[in-house]
This record gives structure tokens, sequence and C-alpha cells, in this order.
């Protein structure tokens, strides 16, 4: 009988193996992990300070499917196919505002923001805009289920997935002092890093510790590896947290507000986790950032970087300051994602061993993706 | 300047204002029916799209030929 690799994977951490090769390099396991990992799960898409004002619409390719991101008429952020139920025409092909409805670019058929199919132009020959075949009620625009928390808008392409709060809610209570208003930078607080590996790869090097000495030496001569603990809960999340947060100061010595309410430990540490599958949240005292993993390729992915502050106004040049210290940090880790998706291109690579010591929160993500896949292989 | 060329440059500049007004007047021009509710097909489809708040108004006309 032929053991499954996989099997290995879901080992214990002592003996356990990492993923093998074809996870990274394989186009057919790719679009298995396509179906079993990021459709059948919620997936980060965006942001809803993306779309942030009503009628707001940006069109987004994830995964090769053209979906529109829209802030309806009534506020409600919202992810649909973006196409056209008459003829599949793409419908929205740039960010804008709708100002009343979403016309098609091909036969106008028109689509209030909700999605719902408002007037079929011609449908009845000319000036007929009506016919007995056409029933609008059931040709609005496809929805895509999604949920947003942590302003992050998580998407369930296949529709299976548990409700977001019953799959996260662990997470939820454990972050739940930070259930509270957060406030997008702007601009200065955004930028997107490419990445010449498969998005996987970003999710386990962000999620320990162990290389921060090695390859963030500046920020280890602030937070030491000696403060930072594993997060590993199997089946849900894994991550990194560290005792001591020291809060950046400006020029004058002046510092971000903090959110309010928070607890002392949260007053003195933070904590970074990687929310499966793609994506990446930290949260500290006075700022929190969002990271969603676009998964562009087998080995290209696209790191869409968010920070959030506990007030809408904040200090441009700290803010900026901020940006660039982070930017610098995420910055560092590109050669090591590059360079380990070049490793998986050696044949006699087994997946790796890990440390018990210091890789739980990796072991605990490739746990969780074979667990994902051996469901999936069995529906 | 015709009503018709006016119309086309609306178009080329993509002044979808302009095309809810220029279309209204050819269906207040038209001698028929169905011409009329082409025309006023036109103007309605741009008016919603733009959020004009000729839109109602020109839903109604069209309401009244059972048109929509």
């Amino acid at each position: 009988m032929v053991q499954d690799p996989l099997d290995a994977v879901r080992q214990p951490i002592e003996t356990a193996k990492g993923l093998p090769n074809a996870h990274y390099i394989d186009p057919a396991t790719f679009e298995q992990e396509k179906h079993a990992v990021l459709w059948a799960n919620w997936t980060g898409l965006a942001v809803t300070a993306d779309v942030p004002e009503n009628g707001d619409a940006k069109p987004v390719t994830f995964l090769g499917m053209p979906l529109l991101l829209i802030r309806d008429r009534a506020g409600l952020v919202r992810v649909f196919e973006n196409i056209c139920r008459h003829r599949g025409m793409i419908l929205v092909s740039e960010p804008k505002k709708i100002e009343g409805a979403i016309r098609c670019p091909y036969h106008s058929w028109c689509y209030a923001t909700d999605g719902k199919l408002v007037s079929t132009p011609h449908v009845g020959g000319p000036g007929h805009n009506t016919h007995d075949a056409i029933d609008k009620t059931t040709l609005g625009l496809t929805e895509i289920r999604s949920h947003i928390w942590f302003d992050t808008v998580f998407i369930n392409i296949d529709g299976t997935a548990a409700p977001f709060q019953q799959v996260h809610a662990d997470l939820i209570a454990r972050w739940a002092a930070f259930d509270q208003p957060m406030h997008h930078g702007g601009p200065d607080s955004r930028f997107a890093l490419d990445l010449k590996t498969n998005w996987k790869l970003a999710v386990e090097n962000y999620c320990e510790s162990y290389h921060l000495p090695w390859v963030h030496p500046g920020l280890s001569s602030y937070s030491r590896l000696e403060d930072h603990y594993n997060i590993a809960e199997p089946g849900q999340y894994s991550g990194q947290g560290t005792l001591v947060y020291r809060q950046l100061s400006g020029d004058d010595g002046q510092t971000f507000p903090d959110f309010p309410g928070l607890s002392d430990n949260w007053i003195t540490g933070g904590e970074y986790m990687a929310v499966y599958p793609n994506v990446l949240l930290g949260v500290q005292r006075d700022h929190a950032f969002v990271i969603v993993l676009e998964p562009q390729s087998l080995a290209a992915t696209r790191e869409h970087i968010h920070l959030y502050y506990a007030t809408a106004q904040t200090d441009a040049a700290l803010r900026a300051k901020n940006a660039t210290r982070w930017r610098a940090v995420f910055e560092e880790d590109i050669f090591v994602v590059e360079g380990m998706q070049k490793g998986r291109h050696a044949p006699y690579f087994d997946g790796g061993r890990f440390s018990p010591a210091m890789d739980g929160p990796t072991h605990c993500f490739h746990d969780w993706v074979a667990a994902k896949i051996a469901t999936h292989r069995r529906v | 300047m015709t009503l018709q060329d006016r119309l086309l440059a609306a178009h080329a500049h993509g002044d979808r204002h302009a095309l809810v007004a220029l279309y209204t007047q050819a269906a207040d021009q038209a001698a028929e029916t169905d011409a009329a509710c082409f025309y006023l097909t036109h103007a309605y489809i741009f008016a919603l799209e733009t959020g004009d708040a000729a839109a109602d108004a020109l839903y109604r006309r069209l309401k009244a030929h059972g048109r929509v």
C-alpha cells in the first residue's frame, strides 16, 4: 500500500514532515488546493477600506475569477461575480463610484448596487423592455458568500464552510478587546509587495518567530526572540505573540493613541496571527495591520498590507514613519519566501523537519492544509 | 448641429447626462409610439446609470405604454 505523503504532515511535530514539494511547484496540486483550501474556507479577498463610500465599486480578480467588491447604497459591503447575467460580459473594469445603477457596457442591462436586476432594455424587441421569459427577480448578480471581520472581507467561494463566527469563534474571543472601530490610515498606510513564491510560504514565514533574530536583526533589537511565544491552535489558527511591544515615537516623542479599554497584557504585548488560509493580522496597543495574500499563481503572490489606528486622525509624519518601518520589515522577508520557493525544486527535499520548540505555528498550518485536502478528496 | 449630431457627440464624450436629455428630446419628436419608446428606453437607462432624477418620470412614461 502506497502511503499518502500527507500522512507524514499530520504526525506530531516531533516526527512530522512539512508539506511535500508538489504543494509549491506542481500545477495539478495547486489546482486541487485551490478548491480544497481557498474555495472551501473563509479566504481573505480585500478590506472594506477599499470601498470606503456607498456606491464605491472595485473589480478584483481572485484566482482568475472576476469579482466585484462593492459598498451598496445602504452601506453594506458585498461581493458579486463581476459579470452580467445576460452574456457574461465584465460589468465593471476599473474602480469607480456607481452613481445610480451598474450598466453592462454590452446590451445595457442594469443592476442596482445590491445586485438586483432592474432593467433589461429592448429585451422584448426595440422599445419593449420586458419579456415573459425574462424574470428579473431570478437574474440578479451572483453573490459570493462573504463576511467582514477586522475590516477584512472574507469570502467562501464554494459556500460550504460553516459560518465565519463559528469557524473563528476562539480567535474572535481571544481578540475581543480589538472588536472596536479601527481606522485605516489612508493612502500612506497601504502598500503591496509582489513575491515570487507560493502564497503558503508567506503564511509559514509570518506565523513563526524563529527567524526573527536572523532575518530581522533590527526588529530583534527591541523585540527579542526570548520575549516571543508561539500560538498554535490545531485546526484553527497559529501565529506568535510578544510580551514586549515598544511603541513607535516621533521626533517630538509623540505616539499614536491607544485603542480604548485594553487590558494590561495588551498594553505591554502584541500578537501576530495567520487566519487560515491567507490573512495575516497583527494587533498592538496603538495600531493593527491586515495583510491579505493574493495567490496570483502557483509561484506568485501579491501581499496587500493595510495599517489601522484607533482614531480617524493621526499624526501624518508618525504614520509615514510607521509604514516605512513595517515595509522594511516585510521586505526583509522577501528573500526568505522566494528562497524557500526555489528550494522546493530540489527533488530530494522531503518537506523538511520542524523544531518542536520553535516551529509549532508552521506545523499547525501544514496540518490544517493537509486536513482540508484530505476532506476534499473524500467528498 | 442636428439632434443626431449632438447624440453622437455625447456618446463620443461619454456625456451620459446629456444623453438623458437628448434621447428624451428624440422621444418627444418621434412620430410613432414604438420609436418614442425606443428613445425613452435609452434616456431611462442612462438616467438609471447616472442616478439622474429624470429616471422616475421616464419610467412612468414607459410604464404608460406597457414597456417596463
